[in-house]
């Protein structure tokens, strides 16, 4: 669920916009995969030239994946190189944390901004300088924000991610286009598409279109993964239930010589693993909530502090019912054979079993 | 509560042979009277009494309480006949191990769904009757064996039942606590009017019953 959102939540960042990507390229969400580069001046000439735009972004996005750590969903770190007088358009009203430090300002400024969980694994903080390559930079800010690719994002002017990795030098990987207002995103992506040879102009939704197939695998495999716990969790119940019951027959059928009612045997069974349902639903919402953010935290590198403030949001409270309420519903289903047998258990039948 | 029964056969199969446990027995159990029927083991008695408490089908014959033919009652019939008109002890007490003393009395009342005051008034009266008013709140494994007992006839009397049938009420017992089980079996009878049918190897039942059966084989006589 948390990977899914992670990916759904990437689309914030361009939203609204058109994004202008090398033809070959595959985008996950916000994230160009593969292609080759776009030359910066040129293509912002041509895209500039097309009725129904409003305003170009050039944007190098690098991501550095993980090599160590092979388990790692997320890729470790990015960097992004945005032209300074547009920091808001992509950043949107991202604050910087404990309102320290400041935005870059220059272009050829050495300034650069941080995600919060980058700068608490490495132990950065504002004013501190790093050094990548042979460049010298300083960080001037940490942003304040939730969003997985932001947290581990260093963010700094174009000209600076140009001379930091020089094999971009000129180029970009991304032209985000802002339409004119009332104009339809579809329309002009097809116009970019027709003007500008070898890219691809991919609107909101079919970025969304693009994500679509390999989160309904995600669901998928979250239904199966769904079902065999489902199965497996109903057998556990069924089984120690008619270990119980089978352990306490004698009990049963003195219920039933004295005359308890049917009905009344069955629902001391299903009492019981209804119990059962409640206390191991509590728990398991508790220790399993922890368990998942500390899973998340592992797989995307983002401190687990810096779940908590956003708990609700990760593990909303109608899914905590939910789940509870599924765990409940398998334990009364779970207690319905055992609660059956039990309704069975005659005095005569226990007596002579046992002499 | 009259019970007869005429032709009252029981047979289990057990493999390929077929083993009569109660073989046409003919008995006639009349109100507020004591028998004791008495057989060793595997003679037939317990498959004898769990056939008169209605706890078990007969193969053959019929069981008649107040001359209406209760053989073939539904199972949800004969539970309520148990419940409201019938007691049980059982030789290994049979206490809900989870329920404290009282509750175990309060048991059968609850299940007839008495009011819960009632409930607690009689369960009390009750164990104060069986010399058990400071032992209520003690689960059957902090009982001896005895007090045991004398919970389960507690209980047997919870919903004033016609008839008691007890399946070797002393077997787990010692000699003193046998008589003071005994004693109190007959004070029931005697005081609250309420016939007993007891399935025993005590010579002192024997000695304190108004009939005697003897159970050999699955056949029944009358002894005395």
């Amino acid at each position: 669920m948390r990977y899914t959102a992670v990916v759904k939540e990437m689309n914030v960042l361009f939203s609204g916009q058109i994004m202008v990507v090398d033809e070959d390229a595959r985008v996950i969400q916000a994230i160009p995969i593969g292609g080759s580069r776009i030359l910066q001046n040129r293509t912002e000439q041509l895209l500039q030239n097309i009725t129904g735009v409003d305003r170009t972004v050039p944007i190098l996005l690098l991501t550095f994946i993980g090599t160590e750590d092979t388990t790692q969903f997320l890729p470790v770190n990015f960097s992004m190189g945005i032209p300074v007088e547009n920091w808001r358009l992509i950043l949107g009203p991202t604050p910087l944390k404990g309102n320290i430090g400041h935005f870059p300002t220059n272009e050829s400024s050495n300034e650069v901004v941080i995600g919060a969980s980058l700068a608490d694994q490495c132990n950065w903080t504002v004013g501190k300088r790093i050094t990548i390559g042979s460049h010298e930079l300083m960080i001037a800010g940490v942003l304040d924000t939730n969003m997985a690719l932001l947290n581990r994002c260093i963010v700094m002017p174009l000209k600076l991610a140009h001379e930091l990795y020089p094999t971009y030098s000129e180029s970009v990987n991304i032209i985000t286009i802002k339409p004119i207002q009332g104009f339809s995103q579809e329309n002009l992506a097809d116009a970019i598409e027709q003007r500008v040879e070898h890219v691809k102009a991919l609107t909101e939704d079919e970025r969304e279109d693009m994500i679509q197939p390999i989160l309904a695998q995600v669901e998928i495999w979250n239904i199966g993964l769904q079902t065999v716990i489902f199965l497996m969790s109903l057998i556990l119940v069924m089984t120690v239930t008619v270990m119980s019951v089978s352990e306490r027959r004698r009990d049963f059928a003195t219920l039933d010589a004295i005359g308890a009612p049917l009905s009344y045997v069955f629902r001391v069974v299903i009492f019981e693993t209804s119990l059962i349902g409640v206390l191991g639903g509590i728990l398991g919402i508790v220790f399993g909530s922890l368990a998942a953010l500390v899973l998340a935290s592992l797989y995307t590198n983002i401190p687990l502090a810096m779940f908590f403030p956003t708990f609700y949001e990760i593990i909303p409270p109608f899914y905590m019912f939910e789940i509870f309420l599924a765990v409940v519903f398998v334990c009364c289903l779970g207690g319905i054979i055992p609660a059956i047998n039990a309704t069975r258990m005659r005095i005569a039948e226990v007596l002579r079993a046992e002499y | 509560m009259k019970i007869k029964t005429t032709d009252l056969t029981k047979t289990y199969h057990l493999g390929s042979s077929e083993i009569t446990a109660v073989n046409k027995v003919n008995l006639e159990i009349n109100e507020a009277i004591f028998i004791a029927i008495v057989g060793p083991s595997g003679s037939g008695k317990s498959t004898l009494l769990n056939l008169i408490g209605l706890n078990d089908y007969p193969t053959f014959g019929k069981i008649f309480v107040d001359d209406a033919d209760v053989s073939l009652l539904s199972s949800r019939e004969r539970r309520k006949i148990r419940l409201f008109r019938m007691g049980f002890v059982f030789q290994t007490f049979n206490l809900l191990p989870t329920l404290n003393a009282l509750e175990n009395v309060e048991l059968p009342m609850a299940l007839a769904i008495k009011p819960q005051k009632e409930q607690r008034e009689k369960a009390l009266r009750l164990l104060e009757a069986v010399g058990l008013s400071n032992r209520l709140f003690h689960r059957p494994k902090e009982l001896s064996i005895g007090e045991m007992q004398r919970v389960a006839i507690a209980r047997a009397l919870a919903n004033n039942p016609e008839i008691i049938i007890a399946d070797e009420p002393t077997g787990e017992l010692d000699s003193k606590t046998a008589k003071e089980i005994i004693s109190l079996l007959f004070d029931i009878n005697r005081k609250e009017k309420t016939t007993v049918v007891v399935a025993t190897h005590d010579e002192k039942i024997v000695e304190t019953a108004d009939t005697i059966y003897a159970i050999q084989d699955g056949n029944l006589r009358l002894e005395g």
